[in-house]
This record gives structure tokens, C-alpha cells and sequence, in this order.
């Protein structure tokens, strides 16, 4: 049964992102939010807007029960959890098939089997996808070394239940690995209250890719190409493109295909994220894992394709065919979105809420702004610190980095601090144009000696 | 917050609303902010003086919430609170205090369906009056007003969803 109101249980720019495809598409929409975020252009954009709890949101966003209550008192017949929050917790999509809510994401089930790397990996190679050379847990040091031995250094330890770059920690040698350990588990077990750890081969030259999927919860999985999302910091992305164009398209034919092996064995519903570690010097791909949702950087695959993934996630829900076959789908021209944080790429990413005092975003050909930001906005302190997200399409990569430099030029943004002078820069670097680039270039190459650049201050 | 150098804006009633809650979820004793000409401080100690101010300050003290609060804790929250953010009816004299919504949830006003009320309009209450029961995902919480006076409004209607700070009822301090 279509959705006829839909309730988005998340906040910012998705929130709005969401709240726009469920209009053009008919859909009565109810906004759950914190006291923090009663006002702005997400509230402004929905039929109705409840108050679930206090800024906090472990009181807000993060509690479950508290959002299926609101979603069944205000008559919704589905929810979005968007991204983040409690969207990749088994216990929301629970509650509302228990409620006879349409949970906009996967099986429950699903989550949870993804959720936990090593089922997720068990899953991978069950349906024949390959991985990174790796081990089961590792209990004790002594096994740890001796698997280290066996794969070669270097090796890179991680938490079962992490994710994020959490309890996660490289070992070039016997030495770091004993030191490294201890700390991993300890971490492990602090931040995820489970201390198992696994270990796996440590590729050198890394670039990180990953499929778009949406899948029809019955086997049918349809794939909307890759992107490339290789600039990173502390394994959280900075910059998304796709096509990944640096993969030669055999390569790239293998990567779809492994991704859509790996859905319709799970059965997968809903819209979805194969990510993989594409090794270089290899020229090979290893499954590292599925999100289970839809991803901040969706919008680079919906310019390339032309195809709007929130609508599929909500034709999805509501049981209707999406009206596509892989032929439909065909990617063209070069998308790339940066993320634009309000923190201080100058001094160590230091978070910058406060308000936005002057806002006048750029406009042009092939130019998208996904943001609940506008002129007067006040980025509130309690949540993550992204704002908006700056999106280009061009005809080629190179037209894409020229028109997104002369975008984040014409930005006219002041109040708080963000990243967008380091996106720039990035944007800018012949490594980056030739294309050359892997998940530690930003960190080794860019980083060091970038604050030294920070213009005078506009005191 | 903002940076020294950035002029400083006119500070809304919802800016100090996020302070007070940001000051509430964290375990500090007190918070002093000054941006330009608005000043705030906030503590838990009702007798507390800003550092170095005039006895004419502005000081907000922090609502009774968690610490001063002796009730169990599935029944802690709710005390009247600042955060509230509508303002009451005109008709609502400004001595009168608004007990509001700790959450979102079904509003109730007896323990179970036929039974009497927690309160009535006039009914004098403690502290520790249960006045209403709020309800999420069939987990009842009972909601103790936090003051002592006489219930002269009550808000919201048996069974109605009520959201975060919406009053439900107006109680004249004794």
C-alpha cells in the first residue's frame, strides 16, 4: 500500500531532503524533532512538527520508543530514519513492523545481521564476494601474533561491533601489534561494550568505493553505479564522487556485480551501500561492509543517474515497484559533493556551532545545495556538525572539480567556521585532479602544514 | 560557541533555552557566559551569585531538576522548567507556573481507565503530588508537578498526545 504520511524521525539537511521527495510524490509528511530544532527549514517544509523530547538526543533522535509513539499518535503509516541516529538500529525498524509501521529500510533482521562485521563478513563470503584476507576473533595476543605472522604485516586490528574508524588500529610490526592490542580492545570494549577483535591484512594503497544499491526485499536487487569516497579523515569522508573513474570498467563491472550478489543474498529491502576497499597495486576489490541505509552522499549517485533514491526508498516502503530495470539506469557525466562541517579545518577541526550570519549559497548549471542552512540559522552545539552538502554534476570529472571550485568560491557563508577552504584546497591539488589519490593521502599529504595556511584573521 | 572575533548577535529566547538545557544535561555546579552585552549564569545553588556582579544581575537558577530531587527516577522528570517554550494564555496570571510535558507521550490523567483523577482544579499539592500519567509505547510514567500550590489549570484533555514543554497544567504557587 503506498504511504499516504510519513513520519522522518531525524533532523538537518536529510530531514529536508526527505521531507521534499515525500511532497512531490503526495505524501502527508510529520517532522519529530528536539526542542533544539523546533524551527528552520526542515519544520518549515512538513505538514505538522511534534516535539519529541529535549535538545539531548538521547531524549530526542536516539530514543526509539519515544519516536514510534509519536509516529503512531500523529497516524503515520511509515517512517524514514534517515541517516545516523537510531537509522541502522534493528530496534527502530522492530518497534514499527511491530506497530504495523512501514520501516523505510531494510528487515530488521537485516540490520542486525549487517550490523555485526563479522556476520556481515561471513555474509559476504557466503555469497562469494571477496574480502580482505583476514581472521575470525582473536582472543589473546599470542593467537593475534601468530596471525599477524600468517597474513604479513601490515595488519590492521578491529572491533566486531565497531564502525566509524572506532577501536580500529594499524601494527607494522610485533612490537606495535603488542602495544596496540590491548589499547583496541580496551577501546572496543569501551565504546561498543563488546571487546572482540578481528585482524585483517593492511592494504597500502587503499581507495574506497562503494556500490548503491535498492533492493526489492525479494532477491531483486538493482545497482545505481559507484562512488569513489577516498578523501579522508579519521575514516570519516570528506569529499564523494562517482563515477569512481580512477577503476579501470572491468574492474568496475566486478565491483557492481559482487554488490548485487552480496543484496540478493540477503534479500535485501530498501536502499542500501555496499562499501569496498579497492587495492591498487592489486587492481582488486575487497567487501568491507553494507550500510544499511541511505547515505549522506546519495546525491552524487541521483545526478549521475538522474534518479531520485529517497522516492525509490518510499516506493520501496510502500510496497510499489520502483518501475526500473538495470537498463534504466544509466549513469552519466561526473558528480562530486563536498561536505561542508561547521568545525575549523585550521585548528584541528574544532567544532564552530553558532549562527549563520550571512548565507548566500551559489547557483549555475549543474550546481546542488543540500542544506537546511539559511541566513540567520543557528547550528546548534548538540548534534553532528555538518550543515550542508555543496553538489556539482559536469560532463567529465574535470569540469565537475572546475565548476564545484568556482561553486565554493562564490559561497558567501559567515558565522560559523567550516571546511569548505580545505575542500578548496583539496579540489585544487594536482593529486587530486590526477586522480591518484587514496584514503591516507588527505591525512599524510594535505593535512600537515595546512593550517599554516589559514588566511589572516578577519578580526 | 561563536568566535571572539564574530559581532555578537541578539541573543533569542531559544539560545538561552539551549544553554539552559545544554547546562542541565551536563554535571557542572555552574556556567557564566557573557557575549557582548548579554550576560548569563546559571547554577544549581539557588543562593548563587554571578562572579563579581551586582547583586542586580541577572541570575537564572537552574530549574529543580535531577539533583535536588529526592523522587525515583522513572518519575523524576518534569519539574517546571524554564525550557518551556510557549507562552502561557493571557489569562494566565504571571504568578501562576506551568508543569509541563517531560516528553513526548500520551496524556493521562487517572492511573487506570474509571478511575479518580490524580488531580482536580483547587486540589491543593506537594512537590511530590502525582498529577498526571505520561504514556510511550505502553511504559506509564507518573509526573510529580515540583510545586506547591493549588492546581488552578489543567490543559490537556484525558488521552490526548502531549509533545516535549507543552504545559499541561498551571499551578498557583502557596
Amino acid at each position: 500500500m503506498p504511504i499516504r504520511r510519513l513520519f522522518v524521525a531525524n533532523r538537518g539537511e536529510i530531514a529536508l531532503r526527505i521531507l521534499r521527495s515525500a511532497r512531490a510524490m503526495g505524501i502527508e509528511t510529520v517532522l519529530g524533532v528536539s526542542a533544539a530544532d523546533r524551527e528552520g527549514a526542515g519544520p518549515d517544509a512538513a505538514d505538522r512538527v511534534v516535539v519529541l523530547g529535549p535538545a539531548p538526543s538521547a531524549q530526542s533522535y536516539l530514543d526509539a520508543r519515544l519516536i514510534v509513539h509519536a509516529a503512531r499518535a500523529t497516524g503515520c503509516d511509515a517512517l524514514h530514519p534517515g541517516y545516523g541516529f537510531l537509522s541502522e538500529k534493528p530496534e527502530l525498524a522492530r518497534l514499527c513492523e511491530e506497530e504495523g509501521i512501514a520501516f523505510v529500510g531494510p528487515r530488521p533482521e537485516t540490520i542486525e545481521a549487517l550490523g555485526d562485521k563479522m556476520s556481515a563478513r561471513a555474509m559476504a563470503i557466503a555469497a562469494g564476494v571477496p574480502t580482505v584476507p583476514g581472521t575470525d576473533h582473536i582472543a589473546d595476543i599470542a593467537s593475534a601474533r601468530k596471525a599477524a605472522a600468517d597474513l604479513g604485516y601490515p595488519v590492521v586490528m578491529k572491533a566486531s561491533a565497531g564502525g566509524g574508524g572506532r577501536g580500529m588500529f594499524k601494527a607494522a610490526t610485533e612490537a606495535e601489534l603488542d602495544a596496540s592490542f590491548e589499547r583496541a580492545s580496551r577501546e572496543a570494549q569501551a565504546a561498543f561494550g563488546d571487546n572482540r577483535l578481528y585482524m585483517e591484512r593492511f592494504v597500502e594503497a587503499a581507495r574506497h568505493v562503494e556500490v548503491q544499491i535498492v533492493g526489492d526485499g525479494e532477491g531483486g536487487v538493482l545497482h545505481f553505479g559507484e562512488r569513489d569516497c577516498s578523501v579522508q579523515r579519521r575514516y570519516q569522508k570528506l569529499i564523494e564522487e562517482a563515477p569512481a573513474s580512477a577503476m579501470p570498467d572491468a574492474l568496475r563491472a566486478r565491483l557492481h556485480e559482487a554488490a548485487i550478489r552480496i543484496c540478493a543474498h540477503a534479500r535485501y529491502r530498501n536502499a542500501g551501500t555496499v562499501e569496498f576497499l579497492y587495492d591498487v597495486a592489486r587492481q582488486d576489490i575487497y567487501f568491507i561492509e553494507v550500510n544499511s541505509r541511505i547515505q549522506v552522499e546519495h546525491p552524487v549517485s541521483e545526478e549521475i543517474t538522474g534518479i531520485d533514491l529517497i522516492a525509490c526508498q518510499l516506493k520501496v516502503a510502500g510496497g510499489e515497484a520502483l518501475g526500473l530495470t538495470q537498463a534504466d539506469i544509466r549513469p552519466s557525466g561526473h558528480a562530486i559533493e563536498v561536505r561542508i562541517n561547521a568545525e575549523d579545518p585550521f585548528a584541528d577541526f574544532r567544532p564552530s556551532p553558532g549562527r549563520i550570519t550571512g548565507w548566500e549559497p551559489p547557483r549555475g548549471p549543474g550546481v546542488r545545495l543540500d542544506s537546511h542552512a539559511r541566513a540567520g540559522y543557528l547550528v546548534p552545539p548538540f548534534y553532528d556538525s555538518m550543515i550542508g552538502k555543496l553538489i556539482v554534476h559536469g560532463h567529465d570529472r574535470a569540469q565537475a572539480i572546475d565548476r564545484l571550485l568556482q561553486a565554493i568560491a562564490a559561497f558567501r557563508l559567515e558565522g560559523p567556521r567550516t571546511t569548505l577552504p580545505l575542500a578548496a584546497r583539496i579540489l585544487d591539488h594536482p593529486d587530486f585532479r590526477a586522480n591518484t589519490i587514496t584514503t591516507r593521502w588527505l591525512e599524510d599529504r594535505v593535512l600537515p602544514g595546512f593550517a599554516a595556511t589559514a588566511p589572516a584573521a578577519d578580526a | 560557541m561563536n568566535s571572539p572575533e564574530n559581532a555578537p548577535k541578539p541573543v533569542k529566547p531559544e539560545d538561552i533555552e539551549a544553554l539552559v538545557e545544554v547546562f542541565q544535561a551536563s554535571d557542572w555546579d555552574e556556567m557564566h557566559l557573557q557575549v557582548g552585552d548579554f550576560e548569563i549564569f546559571l547554577s544549581n545553588d539557588p543562593k548563587a551569585m554571578p562572579p563579581g556582579a551586582t547583586p542586580a544581575a541577572a541570575a537564572i537558577a537552574a530549574p529543580a531538576a535531577a539533583p535536588a530531587n529526592p523522587a525515583p527516577a522513572a518519575a523524576a522528570a518534569g519539574a517546571p522548567t524554564p525550557a518551556a517554550p510557549a507562552a502561557a494564555p493571557e489569562d494566565v496570571p504571571a504568578h501562576w507556573q506551568a508543569v509541563t510535558a517531560p516528553n513526548l507521550g500520551t496524556f493521562y490523567r487517572a492511573p487506570k481507565p474509571g478511575a479518580e483523577p490524580y488531580c482536580e482544579v483547587g486540589q491543593q499539592v506537594t512537590e511530590d503530588t502525582e498529577l498526571c500519567l505520561i504514556e510511550v509505547m505502553k511504559l506509564f510514567t507518573a509526573l510529580r508537578g515540583g510545586i506547591n500550590g493549588t492546581v488552578r489549570r489543567i490543559c490537556v484533555k484525558d488521552g490526548e498526545m502531549v509533545e516535549y514543554g507543552q504545559p499541561l497544567f498551571y499551578i498557583e504557587p502557596a
